[in-house]
């Protein structure tokens, strides 16, 4: 199982161009979601997907932009739980744009899942869980 | 005492629910053992302890005369739900852009 969301594209277009499809907010709109976003650091701005409630997700991202560094690097958060007051999904989204001989190679990174890190060992590792059971059947055994 | 339902991140999000968790995968424990180890009172305690009960992160079992507090996959699971369920968002949507990406030098190519 995995512990942290990362995936890699590669375009054959150059990084000026994907940066276009990541921070214009019409385009970016095209491929993700409903966006306020613009290009700058410290903008508050929000996305709009469908609601996934069984999770208790209210389908709204409320974002805030980190970190710019033009064509090879964008930051922003990532909120969003039942409402805006209560993000119990507190996250961070990161963009990397690296050129590549004939395009860009295209990363994204979504981490940060706050708390969960400590516990992810136990989710992977079903080891983990193994030994929680010996420990009690031991426990039982004993008294 | 009521008991919120809460989101498997907000249980987490709580330093003494995490602190329980940490000591729990440890050993299993009373609750009175695990109450030694905060400031706050055993009631409170006792709240968080139905807390990440309920959202399925321990379980309370009686053996002999004491109950004792066990990590449960559940409440674990549903955190690995989240992550999923973001992974595949991401990648349907980076999907998406690349479909758009090759329209756009399909279309440059064809003037």
């Amino acid at each position: 199982m995995q512990k942290e969301i990362r995936h890699q594209f590669i375009f054959p277009h150059p990084p000026t161009v994907v940066w276009d499809y990541l921070t214009n907010s019409e385009l970016l709109a095209q491929w993700l979601m409903p966006n306020d976003f613009k290009p700058l650091v410290g903008h508050k701005f929000q996305f709009g997907t469908k609601p996934k409630l069984k999770l208790g997700f209210d389908g709204r991202v409320y974002c805030e932009v980190l970190e710019i560094i033009e064509y090879r690097k964008l930051v922003y958060s990532w909120q969003g739980g039942m409402s805006k007051e209560h993000p119990s999904l507190d996250s961070i989204v990161t963009w990397t744009l690296e050129p590549t001989d004939n395009g860009t190679l295209l990363t994204l990174e979504h981490k940060g899942f706050k708390g969960i890190k400590n516990y992810l060992p136990y989710i992977i590792m079903n080891k983990g869980w193994l030994k929680i059971g010996k420990r009690l059947s031991k426990l039982i055994n004993t008294k | 005492m009521a008991i919120p339902a809460l989101d498997p991140f907000q249980v987490i999000a709580d330093p003494s629910r995490r602190q329980i968790l940490q000591l729990l995968s440890k050993n299993s424990l009373t609750i009175n053992s695990l109450a030694e180890n905060f400031d706050m009172s055993r009631p409170a305690v006792s709240k968080h302890i139905k807390i990440l009960d309920s959202a399925g992160f321990i379980s309370i079992q009686n053996i002999g005369r004491e109950r004792y507090c066990i990590l449960k996959q559940d409440g674990f699971n549903e955190l690995q739900e989240w992550i999923n369920y973001f992974d595949g968002f991401w990648l349907s949507k980076l999907q998406k852009l690349e479909a758009l990406m090759n329209k756009k030098i399909s279309e440059h190519q064809n003037k």
